[in-house]
């Protein structure tokens, strides 16, 4: 049976904030095969995807008011590597950019020149000013993971990259 | 790309139309020349190369990947061919060509054409509800879309005789404007104003505009389309006077208008970067043809009379501000994707060029200058009547277009980075029309 943390985003969203960061946020301190059990105003359908691409499934139900329970589960994926089953907690990083103020694709070729210099399994941060669309499909494309979200006050988006072993 | 190139083709086709004086102003208004000129300008040129950005840039809007991306490439090919039909068709009209087949024929494929392109980039909107602002814009653009194609069908079908509902004749007869308005005013501006709502605070640096206003000015224009589209169709259903609906539907626009131009000032003056890149000081004459297109109107008429005010002001607006803006964002469009999908798998591994190589900004500038200089003496001649002056005029924005094809076509194929760094290992080699990004079509 999967234990859920709670995280109730409708207090955020009514004061204006943007949750994304502080669901990324929960989702990262989760213990292994804990899941997280978000009450949102709406059918959170981005985040489906998002949690999707980290392991979890998605139940969701309308729970009346126009506001949805959504259950992410944890799944214990046959591509999990050993280091990865031992927990979906990644390492303190040890790189961190600021990337804020400058002019794209600026952000992108620092990120993908530092990602260069590190080691498997470690972990860069890296500060910007918006969600680094262009730059997911180059790490992917690398097999590199990444995470990544506003901060709550919505100005910062922090992003997690965590270095494949293959590329 | 192909989106692109098969734009470009079709705005030089419409400049070299215009500058042999085929359609407005040596025809008249209706005819079948002007019909063939405007829809090569507006389904051909703005519509496609709309299409090829939204491709491009929903994604980047709503953050999701785009739906249906398999749809580009037919809804393409359906786009392409419904318009040489629907062109065909018109030179019938003319009597150039003798069976009225294409009109009905060119109807049906563009509207599944452009069903397609609607279908991929509406699913991708829907699956991202609650829809960030630009997004929304765009949102109501594809239904002025909807409008403004379902009309046109209605038009080809009476035009070539397949339908003669006395209803749907009405509605050719009196319709054209709430099409016009639909196409122009509801699809190609929503989308310019919505994807440069969150385009140029992208390039500029500057901060997301606070306040109310753009909201302000997405209810008043989504306001001004509803009227011109819903109040536009049920003054044909009622036989009402369409032309004043058009009026109350105008001044709201004017008044969106007027709030957008304070928020792009306001990404101009708010910019954290100094130097402004060649797209963007370019981009500022697009607006400032705006501004004219909208002040313009109310002197022209009372000076010249309403058809030559109109004309000169959809024409200011289409080659001003659309044409002139969609010229400037494909200079720094075409560049990018292509420094993206050529070098992107190896930066940070190899030394690359940096996107503003791969352009030659001294060089083309002065071909946007050519361009602006040219499309307002071309509008000063719409507005005095002078036929000889705007073909002059529109030999200068003909001459200025082809220059800018050809710094595009440059940036493409990686021209003008110096050849030592051009492939470095494992850099890929574009190609003209096909692009491997994604929905690059």
């Amino acid at each position: 049976m999967t234990d859920y943390v709670e995280l109730d985003v409708r207090p955020i969203l009514t004061g204006g904030g943007e949750p994304f960061g502080r669901i990324m946020e929960t989702v990262a301190s989760l213990k292994p095969g804990e899941g997280l059990r978000l009450l949102a105003p709406f059918r959170p359908v981005p985040l489906f995807g998002a949690l999707g691409s980290k392991g979890f499934t998605h139940q969701d139900r309308e729970i009346g008011g126009g506001d949805w329970e959504v259950l992410f589960t944890p799944t214990a994926g046959p591509a999990a590597s050993p280091a990865e089953a031992v927990g979906d907690r990644w390492p303190t990083p040890l790189m961190h950019l600021d990337n804020r103020g400058l002019m794209p694709p600026e952000p992108m070729v620092k990120v993908l020149g530092a990602v260069e210099a590190m080691q498997a399994g470690e972990v860069m941060e890296a500060l910007l000013d918006r969600e680094p669309t262009f730059l997911f499909p180059q790490l992917t494309q690398r097999g590199h993971e990444w995470r990544g979200g506003f901060d709550p006050d919505g100005t910062v988006y922090r992003l997690l990259v965590r270095i494949g072993t293959g590329s | 790309m192909a989106y692109f190139a098969a734009a470009l083709v079709s705005l030089l086709a419409t400049e070299a139309l215009m500058v042999a004086g085929y359609g407005y102003p040596v025809d008249g208004l209706r005819a079948p020349g002007t019909l063939v000129v405007v829809h090569l300008a507006a389904i051909g040129w703005l519509s496609l190369l709309m299409a090829g950005a939204l491709f491009q840039f929903v994604p980047v809007l709503v953050n999701h990947p785009l739906a249906g991306a398999g749809l580009t490439l037919p809804a393409l090919l359906f786009i392409v061919v419904g318009l040489a039909m629907l062109l065909s068709g018109f030179m019938s009209m003319g009597g150039v060509l003798e069976t009225t087949a294409f009109l009905p024929m060119g109807g049906l494929l563009l509207c599944l054409g452009f069903a397609m392109a609607v279908t991929a980039i509406g699913l991708t909107l829907v699956r991202s509800r609650p829809l960030p602002l630009p997004a929304a814009f765009v949102a109501a653009g594809l239904a002025g879309l909807v409008a403004a194609v379902t009309l046109g069908f209605v038009f080809t079908q009476v035009l070539g005789g397949t339908t003669s509902a006395p209803a749907l004749v009405y509605i050719a007869a009196q319709g054209v404007p709430v099409h016009a308005a639909a196409g122009l005013g509801g699809w190609l501006a929503m989308c310019a104003v919505g994807v440069s709502y969150r385009l140029f605070p992208m390039f500029l640096l500057s901060p997301d505009p606070q306040g109310n206003g753009n909201r302000v000015a997405f209810m008043l224009s989504l306001g001004a389309v509803t009227v011109a589209v819903g109040g536009g169709v049920a003054a044909l259903l009622a036989a009402w006077s369409v032309s004043s609906v058009l009026l109350v539907a105008g001044l709201v626009a004017a008044g969106a208008a007027a709030l957008y131009s304070r928020d792009v000032v306001n990404f101009y003056r708010g910019r954290r970067r100094r130097e402004l890149e060649l797209n963007m000081r370019i981009a500022a004459l697009a607006f400032a043809s705006l501004g004219f297109a909208v002040v313009l109107p109310i002197p022209l008429t009372a000076l010249v009379g309403a058809e030559r005010g109109i004309a000169a002001s959809v024409y200011l607006v289409a080659f001003g501000w659309l044409s002139g803006l969609g010229l400037a964002k494909l200079y720094k469009i075409v560049p990018f994707m292509t420094w993206l999908e050529c070098y992107g798998p190896i930066l940070g591994r190899a030394p690359t060029p940096r996107v503003q190589d791969l352009v030659s900004e001294t060089a083309a500038r002065p071909w946007f200058i050519v361009y602006f200089a040219s499309v307002w003496a071309a509008t000063a001649a719409l507005a005095f009547g002078s036929a000889a002056a705007f073909r002059i005029a529109a030999f200068g924005t003909l001459a200025a277009t082809a220059a800018i094809v050809v710094h595009l076509v440059r940036a493409r194929m990686l021209s003008d980075v110096a050849e030592g760094q051009r492939f470095p290992g494992g850099a890929l080699r574009p190609s003209l029309l096909y692009s491997i990004a994604p929905g690059g079509h």
